[in-house]
């Protein structure tokens, strides 16, 4: 291939993929304002266009909408909007880092929470739980914070335990990553024990959820994730060069133990702030990378951004899928979105699987 | 002549009656100590136990179970409760001050304290305690089951108890003393014209909200007392559900339960009722609005015990506040 052959294919690549990411984009956005028409509370679809319409300046002289119910906007705007929003931020971050740590690790079992940054998170979570239940700073809830705080003291103890002189071993990183999950797993199950009523939340909280999230949660965790997931695309061609093999791309120039460690370092943060509000919902970090490879291919250049956006899109379709059961088949029951996406996504992704007739690789 | 028969035929009939009569009212003497009622006494999961003589060493693996035993006068023969027994006495005092033992929680409670002590009798629960129940029975110990799903039932339970340790006519008081306060509370609130809808919190979280269905024993107190669970019409136990969903049912009372933390923590996972009401539009609750958020003793209403007349009352004095 001629040097402007090979820069025309990739001309025509880059501006495939610009389409595809413009399209998921849109498919989004569109998710998010038809997602904000489901739910148990009764209000139109005309009504929530009307007062999205009426938040947006300038546009909003020219709405004309009265509430009917005593709940309206209210209900719509604070507890069904910043639901979709996080449903959006915890699916991206956790999609966005499981292509991190799969691609770190070279391992197609890697998942946002390989190295312990769940079962760090959850005795934070289940401490907070049993001690500081209700308590919050500056409104933020102690179990968000304290979730978020053991995550990271977790990753940080993992890391260094993981440390040879100045080298870190994947292998090393997965087995004390292994090692900490058992520990701090057993020691949520000694406060599980200890617990009276907690239990209810230490269990709502490690089947996962975000139902009662509000704004001001949702606002602290933002810009982790938004950095985060910013900041480790500019290391995605490090991380095709290092699908090669650590000796291959440190020979072709990248620094692999620097690139490890940003990358360990940002995966963990934006999987940490997720998880304190969401606890821990599986799934979405181990199988949306692999769903996404399997249909866009596994150059971590798209493959990031894509499994991003995908990874929020399905985590919102799945709390649609718990809010509509809620009112219809299950009365006033509602499904932790943990269960549902472990139920609607495995079945898909084996679909997903069993079609691609090539081999599959990372 | 015949006249003499006669009388002397009456006499003999008035003797032996009144031999029979005195026979068998002496039978229902001692019939009344109740040893006899000792054999098969039939618990909540219809297993048939018989002991042969009054318990002297009971053993009580659940708060419930604890809070009958002490109501019916047997307490003075409790050798061992759970960490979460605390009604009627502090019994962690009492174990901190080597006056009770602990045979630890409610889940897992250690049979070789069990054992260790040697007890006659042993009232346990149901669901999660189904296995160390049949455990204890393999072990060879007595073990009564109370597993009521209703008011009838916790009745049921405290007679059961009454026949099994002795104590039956203070059962037997127990029972229609806590029927004839329930029956006074559906008296009174029988002619009101509105029942109040009620919402009972048994958890809140960011992950999630927990309320109770139908089949939870708090519905039928609330439905005593002259309300309405918002969730009555849901089949279920705990559960749980969604802020969309009580928003939309607007209860008009919202009970907050206090006293069931643990380890230690004063503060309640509702932290205030400010806090309550400052949750997302919760502000359009026809409860938040009027004011209507009331604390109530947690164990008091969920525990299948002696405490429901209590309860009962409680609660109907805050739905028809008026009538009290």
């Amino acid at each position: 291939m001629s040097k402007s052959e090979v820069e025309s294919t990739y001309s025509k690549r880059a501006s495939r993929w610009k389409l595809i990411i413009f399209l998921l984009i849109i498919a989004l956005v569109v998710t998010v304002i038809a997602s904000l028409n489901v739910g148990y509370y009764g209000i139109s679809f005309e009504d929530i266009l009307k007062i999205l319409g009426k938040q947006i300046p300038f546009l909003n002289t020219f709405v004309d909408y009265t509430p009917k119910l005593p709940g309206d906007p209210a209900v719509l705007l604070l507890v069904r909007l910043p639901r979709i929003i996080a449903g959006v931020l915890v699916g991206a971050a956790l999609a966005a880092s499981g292509v991190l740590f799969q691609g770190i690790f070279r391992n197609p079992m890697a998942d946002p929470f390989v190295i312990g940054v769940s079962s760090g998170a959850s005795v934070g979570a289940a401490l907070a739980t049993l001690f500081a239940a209700g308590f919050a700073f500056f409104g933020i809830g102690a179990i968000q914070i304290a979730a978020f705080a053991s995550a990271l003291i977790t990753i940080f103890f993992v890391y260094n335990i993981s440390r040879v002189g100045s080298r870190v071993p994947v292998m090393t990183l997965l087995l004390s990553g292994l090692a900490v999950t058992f520990f701090s797993s057993a020691i949520v199950t000694l406060l599980q024990f200890l617990s009276g009523k907690e239990l209810f939340a230490i269990v709502a909280w490690l089947a996962g959820g975000f139902s009662n999230v509000n704004w001001l949660a949702i606002w602290a965790i933002t810009p982790f994730i938004l950095i985060g997931t910013v900041a480790a695309y500019f290391y995605a061609r490090d991380l095709n060069l290092l699908a090669l093999g650590e000796d291959t791309a440190q020979n072709l120039g990248v620094d692999i133990e620097r690139v490890k460690k940003i990358l360990l370092f940002l995966g963990s943060m934006v999987t940490a702030a997720a998880v304190s509000i969401s606890g821990l919902i599986g799934f979405v970090g181990l199988i949306i990378p692999h769903m996404t490879r399997l249909v866009i291919g596994p150059d971590h250049r798209i493959l990031l951004p894509t499994s991003t956006i995908i990874g929020a899109i399905f985590l919102v379709v799945c709390d649609d899928v718990a809010r509509m059961m809620t009112g219809s088949i299950m009365g006033s029951l509602q499904l932790p979105v943990g269960v549902v996406t472990a139920l609607s996504g495995a079945p898909f992704f084996v679909y997903l699987l069993r079609r691609k007739k090539t081999r599959y690789a990372l | 002549m015949n006249t003499k028969y006669i009388i002397a035929a009456v006499v003999v009939i008035v003797l032996i009656a009144s031999a029979a009569f005195v026979y068998t009212y002496y039978q229902g003497q001692t019939s009344d100590s109740g040893i006899e009622a000792l054999q098969n006494l039939v618990d909540d999961h219809d297993y048939v136990t018989s002991l042969t003589a009054f318990p002297d060493r009971i053993i009580s693996l659940a708060p419930s179970c604890t809070e009958i035993l002490f109501a019916i006068d047997a307490g003075d023969k409790v050798v061992a409760v759970t960490d979460y027994c605390n009604y009627p006495y502090d019994f962690a005092a009492w174990i901190a001050a080597g006056n009770m033992t602990s045979v630890g929680g409610f889940q897992d409670p250690n049979v070789e304290v069990i054992a260790s002590l040697n007890p006659d009798l042993i009232l346990a629960t149901g669901g999660i305690q189904a296995e160390i129940v049949e455990s204890l029975r393999d072990l060879g110990y007595k073990v009564l089951v109370l597993d009521p799903t209703n008011i009838d039932g916790v009745l049921q339970n405290i007679e059961l108890v009454g026949n099994a340790t002795g104590k039956r006519a203070e059962a037997t008081a127990l029972v229609n003393d806590i029927t004839s306060r329930i029956d006074a509370v559906a008296n009174k609130v029988a002619g009101v014209e509105s029942k109040p809808k009620v919402y009972y919190e048994v958890w809140f979280s960011a992950q999630s909200i927990w309320s109770v269905g139908a089949k939870g024993f708090e519905t039928e107190l609330i439905a005593k007392a002259g309300g309405v669970n918002i969730f009555e019409n849901d089949s279920l136990d705990h559960f749980q559900t969604d802020s969309e969903v009580i928003i939309s049912k607007n209860p008009d009372i919202i009970l907050l339960p206090v006293g069931m933390e643990t380890l230690g923590v004063e503060t309640p996972f509702w932290v205030s009722f400010d806090t309550v009401k400052a949750r997302p539009a919760w502000d359009s609750i026809s409860a938040v609005q009027n004011d209507k958020l009331y604390q109530i003793d947690g164990d008091a209403i969920q525990r299948a015990g002696p405490r429901m007349a209590d309860m009962i009352e409680t609660l109907a004095e805050i739905f028809h506040s008026e009538l009290f």
